[in-house]
Parts: structure tokens; C-alpha cells; sequence
């Protein structure tokens, strides 16, 4: 079955699902997503990698407000985003499941629906709880 | 003084908040206000700097104060508009060697939070479509880390919210003058985790004039000019937080507001425990708690001690925003960096609109931040009298 995703320039390969960064050479320093330059060290020596697909939470925060457009969704719900911390690189995506959030509590990468093209569920990445879906 | 030496000669402003009228005549009414306050007509300006993020262009300003023949330049920085268009006017009245610059800035923005495109910052539309192109929830994560790295508690954030309110009480050219408790700030509608609505800005509209002058001319114009002892302006380099960022590199955390304040300290001859007046970016209340110690101000995680024991209030150790700052005045973004300055050299001039630090401070300093990650601040230093 073929999965749509928002931009499949985002995922090294959606099932598993694993997010596609860039990696220097020079510097080693990564970035998400792939980029065909080096913004920490001006280099042009990267390559395209497949991002660690757990981390921990490195902050958090809630929307309570529907985005205007170009936003999108079938109902708008609250909803959180996060900075995660990957090692190599810190990505920001949604964290998926609740609402409020601990600095340093562990996630792992997910899929997760955005919205409903021609009846066709649409996914972006997100990441979860590894301890289950209470509030902490 | 020397002959390299910049002082500002004449300041204007607008009331800030709604604005049903056209931009430039906005901007006019700044320009005018501030040759007014120093004897000059736009007959006696030799360079003219402006800068708006809207549609109008501030080099056409001339069809309004006058077809002069002089060099107009327009800038656009975004949030640090203000500071780059005074860094211009200074440069270019050293460059050029004359006598009289004119700076204004001025913008009327659609009410709301700013709307932005992702193509325009280099960013794929899967990061608008999945509700991430948003200016409150990056505020909300930035702080949410800072207070977690650095002990301080939310209460910190209904300190900041109050502090600005009650400058603003009393400021007459403020857009929100109503006071609000640190409880009301706190116990407000949640925004983005932990911001309520009280600790944000909103944009808005309003315009901001100065007048430059070098060296000796400037005592010819006004009792106490103030100089400016530097302008600095930075980008940023690995490490730092910015808005609309998808990715942020781990480890130590860098930000062209330290960059920026050092410089201009540096550049000055100041150290930043001398400075008694101060303007920070305070887009929301926790870029004014992060600012306080990026600019050297005061320590990381003694900003909830600071708050509490008074010392940025107007009769504290360190005045800090006494116009109210961002979270009162509004975002005009363009007019926001000269509001800043313009509020500083009022003070040191011992005639703030609004509430008069007492005992004569000579030092100032401003600072403005915004995306994609600039930051522009200057020194200002009261002289004569």
C-alpha cells in the first residue's frame, strides 16, 4: 500500500518510517531536512542520511489557535510541537497523543494523519511517547 | 567630540495601536514631529534613511515632505529594521561627510498574528501546511526551553507582562495602557504553552522619526544631544534559535543578540553594568527575560529575582522598556527599533513622554532582535547640560 506523505523529500522510507537529513563531511554536523550544503561550515560535501529515529523531548508547546493558511486540516483540534533531540541533530515535528509535555521524557518517531486529500489520508511525521500516551 | 562623533538632534513618534489612514502620511506625521523638536525644516536633511516591512516605499516619502534631490535609502531588515536604518544614517553622514541625516520607520499592519510564507524563508510548504510557519509557538518553545535550562519559574513571564503594562500606563504614545496584575497575566487564555495572551505583542501601527547630526552642528540644535556611541548590527552563526527553524544544531547555544551587544558595548567603551536605561526586544515576555541576559544586563536565572525585587522598574536599579515595549506599544515592525531609541533618548534627555527615570542616567542602550536571526543594538550616551 502506498503511504502519501506531505513532502517525500522529508523520509529516507516511510515504512519504517525514518526521517532523511543531510550530513557534512567536513564538519560532521547534521541538518533536517536534506540540504545539498553545509550551513555550519559553508562545506558542499554532504550527503543525504537516514536520521536516528528516537530521541527525547528538548522543548515543547501546545497550539491552541487554528494556523491560518497555508495550515491545513480536516478539524482543528490543539495540538503540540516540539523540538527533538536526535544526537547528531535537534528536528522539530509534532508530538502526537496529549497535549502537555516533560523536557528530557523519551519519544520515538511516528507517522501521524494531517488531513484528508479526495478521501486519501495524508501523513507528516510526528513522535510519541515511549512510556504510553498519559499525561506525565 | 570630534568631527566622527553622531548625536541625535531631534525625535518623533506617533501614537501606537490601530491606524485607519495610509502609511506614509503616518510616516510624515513622525518625520515632521522630529525636525519640529529640533528647529529644522526636510529643506536642511542632506541623507534620508527608511524602512517599512509593508508595501509602501519610504524613499517616495519625498513626494510628501518635499522633492529635495537627496539621497533617500530604503531598508528592509524585518524586526531590526529600526536599528539598521540609524547604523545607515550613521554611516552615511561619515561617509559622505555632512551634517544632517534623517532616519524614519513606520509600518500599519492587518490585525493578528504575522502571516508568513514558507517559500520566502527557503522552507518546503509541508512545514505552513503542517502548522509549524507559526511566529507564537516558536516564542512559546524558545522560552519553554530557557526557563527549563535555567531554573527560573513561568511566574517570571506575569512579572514581564506587568512591569510593561504599568510603563505604559503612563506613556502617552503607548497602544495598550491598561494595567495587568501578575495574576491576571498568568491566569489569561494560554496562547502557546507558556505564553498567555497578555505576554505577546500584537502587530500594529505607528512611525518613529530621528533626527542625526555630526559632530558640532549638533550643539547648535539642541541643548542635550545624544550621542550615539555605537550601533552594531549581527546574523547568526551555528547554534542559535530562530524562527522558523525545522532543524537546530545540538550543543552550545549561540545568538546574535550577544553577538550584537558585545559589539556595541566593545565599540563604545561600555560595559553593560553601566548602562542605567535600557530597550529590549520583548516580542513576547520571554524574549525580554532571554534579552536581560543576552545583552549582558543581568545574569542567566537571576531575571525572576530582578523582576520581583523591583530593579526594572522606574525607580529600580535598572529601568528596563519604561515605554512599555513591544508588549504594549505593539509590533509596527519598521517603527519598532527607533520607538526604542527614541524612548532612550527621551529619557536621557530628562524628558520622558511617560515615566522619568530619576537621577539623571547618561548611559542607554537598545537592542532589536527578529528573523531570520539579526539583532541590532546601540549605546547612547547623554551629553551637554
Amino acid at each position: 500500500m502506498v503511504t502519501h506523505v506531505v513532502d517525500e523529500t522529508l523520509f529516507a522510507s516511510t515504512d519504517p518510517v525514518t526521517l532523511r537529513g543531510s550530513a557534512c563531511a567536513d564538519c560532521g554536523a547534521h541538518v533536517f531536512p536534506a540540504m545539498a550544503s553545509c550551513p555550519v561550515c559553508a562545506g558542499v560535501d554532504v550527503t543525504a542520511v537516514a536520521l536516528p529515529t528516537e530521541g527525547t523531548v528538548w522543548s515543547w508547546t501546545t497550539q491552541h489557535f487554528a494556523p491560518k493558511p497555508p495550515f491545513r486540516t480536516d478539524e482543528f483540534q490543539p495540538f503540540s510541537i516540539g523540538y527533538i533531540d536526535l544526537g547528531p541533530v535537534i528536528v522539530e515535528g509534532w508530538l502526537v497523543g496529549r497535549t502537555t509535555w516533560q523536557i528530557g521524557e523519551p519519544v520515538r518517531l511516528v507517522l501521524a494523519k494531517a488531513w484528508t486529500d479526495a478521501g486519501i489520508d495524508v501523513h507528516t511525521f510526528g513522535f510519541e511517547s515511549m512510556a504510553g500516551g498519559e499525561t506525565p | 567630540m570630534s568631527d566622527d562623533d553622531i548625536y541625535i538632534v531631534g525625535a518623533g513618534r506617533t501614537v501606537f495601536g490601530r491606524y485607519d489612514g495610509e502609511d506614509n502620511e503616518l510616516a510624515e506625521q513622525a518625520v515632521r514631529s522630529a525636525l519640529a523638536d529640533c528647529g529644522l525644516s526636510w529643506k536642511d536633511v542632506e541623507f534620508a534613511v527608511g524602512g517599512t516591512n509593508g508595501e509602501t516605499k519610504p524613499d517616495n516619502l519625498v513626494a510628501r515632505l518635499g522633492l529635495t534631490g537627496l539621497p533617500f535609502v530604503t531598508v528592509k531588515n524585518g524586526c531590526a529594521t529600526g536599528g539598521v536604518a540609524l547604523m545607515t544614517a550613521r554611516n552615511g553622514l561619515l561617509a559622505e561627510r555632512t551634517d544632517i541625516a534623517c532616519v524614519v520607520g513606520y509600518d500599519n499592519h492587518a490585525r493578528g498574528a504575522f502571516n508568513a510564507s514558507p517559500a520566502r524563508y527557503g522552507i518546503g510548504d509541508w512545514y505552513g501546511a503542517t502548522g509549524m510557519m507559526v511566529t507564537t509557538s516558536y516564542f512559546a518553545l524558545k522560552i519553554q526551553r530557557y526557563l527549563h535550562e535555567h531554573g527560573l519559574g513561568e511566574r517570571t513571564l506575569g512579572y514581564a507582562a506587568e512591569k510593561a503594562f504599568e510603563y505604559a500606563a503612563a506613556h502617552p504614545y503607548a497602544w495598550r495602557r491598561k494595567p495587568v496584575t501578575v495574576d491576571e497575566a498568568m491566569d489569561a487564555d494560554m496562547i502557546n504553552e507558556p505564553l498567555t495572551r497578555f505576554m505577546f505583542c500584537s502587530p500594529d501601527a505607528g512611525a518613529v522619526s530621528l533626527v542625526l547630526a555630526r559632530g558640532a552642528r549638533a550643539f547648535d540644535l539642541c541643548e542635550r544631544p545624544v550621542r550615539l556611541a555605537s550601533v552594531a548590527l549581527r546574523g547568526r552563526r551555528p547554534g542559535s534559535f530562530e524562527v522558523f527553524s525545522p532543524w537546530l544544531s545540538p550543543g552550545e547555544r549561540t545568538s546574535p543578540s550577544i553577538d550584537a551587544a558585545a559589539a556595541a558595548f566593545a565599540s563604545a567603551g561600555v560595559s553593560p553594568s553601566d548602562v542605567q536605561v535600557a530597550q529590549l526586544q520583548d516580542t513576547e515576555a520571554g524574549a525580554e527575560i532571554i534579552h536581560l541576559a543576552e545583552t549582558g544586563l543581568v545574569p542567566h536565572g537571576a531575571q525572576e529575582e530582578a523582576y520581583r525585587n523591583g530593579d526594572l522598574k522606574v525607580d529600580g536599579r535598572l529601568p528596563i522598556n519604561t515605554d512599555g515595549g513591544l508588549l504594549a506599544n505593539g509590533e509596527p515592525v519598521g517603527a519598532s527599533g527607533l520607538r526604542q531609541v527614541h524612548e532612550v533618548v527621551r529619557q536621557l534627555q530628562g524628558r520622558a513622554d511617560g515615566m522619568q527615570v530619576p537621577g539623571d542616567p547618561r548611559i542607554g542602550f537598545t537592542h532589536v532582535y527578529g528573523a531570520p536571526g539579526i539583532s541590532a543594538c546601540t549605546v547612547l550616551v547623554s551629553e551637554g547640560a
